[in-house]
């Protein structure tokens, strides 16, 4: 479903995939680089996806000057530039979140409506880091483990893919400066938080809901950190209600309305 | 040892309601229930008086069985004219319900009486899927869900919405909150070896009612107790309620007579209709997880139809007789199974509610001054296990 191309943005080049039909919507991938699913799939449905291989993931190369969250979301905004022409919608999971967010922040004019997907980043200093330990880590990220398509990148790869957390936040769980310019950000912005999360606690989703404006914190239930795959058909279809009626997406649309079960 | 007073607010003004479901209610009298609902309630106050820390109001549907479709309502009264006594709703029927409402009823509850709610969540018994129309195949998934969402309305700062199975909302913002935080005593049923989990994975007190016997109530105590400690807790004596049915008078022979003609006006004519739908709804759907929590719900029931009176005593099964047995029967229970709560239904069936008055009456005269130490500082682990 998803065609991989090449955009030339000022600093460089920068690798994505795209494919769906619909308005287009910038999809910022976590800390495990780009992963199509079956989520994404069923968006797809309802909007062009655009989603960017960001520098140093997935076996690319970073891109100098480009080493901190704020220069990455000025390179993504100049993806937008590139490749959109205009505002765009935006939708970042975990990793990808935080960046949206920086995003808005920085670049208001590019940002349409925006959706935060389990977002890192806001984790108070009270609250313990995640669990290390791989099989509680799985428990963490995955509701569903036999959800999760089968993986394609190679152990090396993966461990890359890790490592370029370090090099755009270093070891910062809560951006104090991004928290505290949260307020600047205008768009409509739709918070998701599985209910079953243990990666990103409820006090992060509790404070981006009460210092982001015009922003909807919405529980999806019975999914963890990778929201995508363990609840792919109300993903899609909370998504695609957001981004189609904005504001008026807190209105039952009775008969009208598509259910979640009717997106895949 | 505290105790919970429940009462069924049944309609005693039939004499044979049939076996249909639902139960025709042509044979309501109006005038007769106004003088019900208010005697009731009397009684519901009259048990703080008496002793009781927790007064009961519970869920039921289309039949005699009992008058309180919606039990908030009776909660609100017994809230405002209580002052002490803990105001158990035991509870809503959570899977048939609007999970949203039933937050904000108890959240309302719980201001209402200063903190005093606690807060139960029923899957209430077959019948009630039939009356509401909702699949009993769904109950479990319905239960698990509401649950979270009514925790989460109750205690998210912030307004929310919710992308689930059965229950969707865009935006919610429960007024008032709850008193008591994050959010109120929860209770739930755990008569079966899945409620009895659940009910420990929700962090919630356990009832445990109509017992067949000592030993199988111990086991399921037991799972109780081992999914709350897989869970990260250890409930208390406390958290352990024993449900019994109750008469107390001057003589065994007395008692005996009151409650076993209750209890056949209870079966034979309050039960009719609702057994009609149950037979349904267990023999043709998955209201049961499993064939062993339905054989369990078929021994529960035949131990009521075959076992004699007598021998329901003998067992322990019902605290009936002069005040002294009823002493001898409580520490009996408390001493097989550890529990450090016991909820008692006294009026069962047509009981006259002088004889409910008079059992109340002994319960603060001479039972429960006898038997309040039990529990207090011991661990149930130790019966259970």
């Amino acid at each position: 479903m998803f065609n991989e191309k090449t955009s030339k943005v000022a600093k460089g080049s920068l690798k994505y995939l795209t494919g769906g039909s619909g308005r287009p919507l910038i999809h910022l991938h976590g800390a495990g680089g780009v992963r199509p699913n079956p989520g994404l799939e069923a968006l797809g449905k309802n909007v062009t996806l655009y989603m960017p291989v960001l520098p140093g993931f997935d076996g690319t190369s970073t891109i100098d000057g480009v080493d901190s969250m704020e220069t990455l979301a000025d390179l993504v905004a100049d993806f937008i530039d590139k490749e959109i022409g205009e505002a765009a919608d935006i939708i970042g999971l975990s990793f990808g979140g935080w960046l949206g967010a920086w995003v808005a922040v920085r670049h208001p004019d590019k940002v349409g409506q925006l959706c935060l997907e389990n977002p890192a980043g806001f984790r108070p200093d009270s609250v313990p880091a995640p669990s290390s330990d791989p099989e509680t880590r799985k428990q963490e990220m995955y509701a569903y483990p036999d959800r999760v398509p089968a993986e394609t990148k190679s152990e090396e790869m993966l461990a890359q893919n890790r490592a370029m957390l370090a090099h755009y936040h270093g070891d910062t769980s809560f951006d104090a400066d991004l928290a505290g310019q949260l307020g600047k950000i205008e768009c409509l912005t739709m918070i998701m938080h599985g209910t079953r999360d243990g990666r990103v606690p409820e006090e992060a989703v509790q404070l981006l809901k009460r210092d982001i404006p015009r922003s909807h914190l919405i529980y999806v239930y019975d999914a963890a950190h990778s929201l995508e795959t363990d609840q792919p058909a109300r993903f899609a279809h909370l998504v695609s209600d957001f981004m189609e009626r904005a504001e008026a997406f807190l209105v039952n649309q009775g008969a009208a309305g598509v259910r979640p079960q009717q997106v895949l | 040892m505290r105790f919970s007073y429940t009462h069924h607010m049944p309609y005693t003004g039939v004499t044979d309601a049939g076996q249909d479901w639902p139960v025709p209610n042509k044979q309501f009298d109006a005038e007769k229930g106004v003088e019900m609902f208010d005697r009731y309630i009397e009684d519901k106050i009259y048990a703080e008086q008496a002793g009781f820390d927790w007064i009961g109001s519970n869920e039921h549907h289309f039949s005699p069985y009992g008058m309180m479709p919606n039990p908030n309502l009776v909660g609100a009264v017994v809230a405002n004219r209580t002052r002490r006594a803990g105001i158990l709703q035991s509870g809503n029927i959570v899977p048939i319900s609007n999970p949203i409402r039933i937050a904000e009823e108890y959240a309302m509850l719980d201001v209402m009486s200063g903190g005093r709610l606690i807060a139960g969540f029923m899957r209430g018994i077959p019948h009630e899927y039939v009356a509401y129309n909702v699949s009993p195949d769904e109950s479990y998934g319905r239960m698990y869900e509401a649950i979270e969402l009514i925790k989460k309305a109750w205690s998210s700062p912030e307004p929310f919405g919710w992308e689930g199975e059965f229950y969707q909302f865009r935006a919610v913002s429960i007024w008032p909150r709850p008193v008591q935080k994050p959010y109120p005593r929860i209770l739930m049923s755990a008569s079966s070896d899945a409620s009895a989990r659940l009910a420990a994975e929700v962090g919630a007190s356990a009832g445990f009612l109509r017992i067949a016997d000592f030993d199988s109530a111990r086991n399921q105590i037991k799972v109780y107790r081992d999914r709350a400690k897989e869970c990260g807790w250890s409930p208390t004596a406390d958290d352990v309620m024993i449900g019994m049915n109750c008469c107390i008078a001057p003589t065994y022979e007395e008692a005996k007579e009151i409650l076993q003609n209750g209890q056949k006006y209870f079966f034979g004519v309050l039960g009719g209709g609702i057994r009609t739908a149950q037979q349904l709804v267990v023999q043709k759907t998955r209201y049961f997880k499993d064939a062993g929590a339905a054989e369990k719900f078929a021994k529960k029931t035949a131990v009521q139809r075959e076992v004699s009176f007598d021998e329901r005593v003998e067992r322990g099964l019902i605290v009936c007789g002069t005040p002294e047995m009823a002493i001898d029967q409580i520490r009996r229970i408390h001493g097989e199974l550890g529990n450090g709560r016991m909820n008692l239904s006294v009026k069962i069936g047509n009981i006259a509610d002088h004889h409910v008055t008079r059992t109340l009456d002994y319960l603060r005269d001479v039972v429960f001054p006898a038997v309040r130490p039990l529990g207090e500082d011991n661990d149930p682990a130790q019966a259970a296990e």
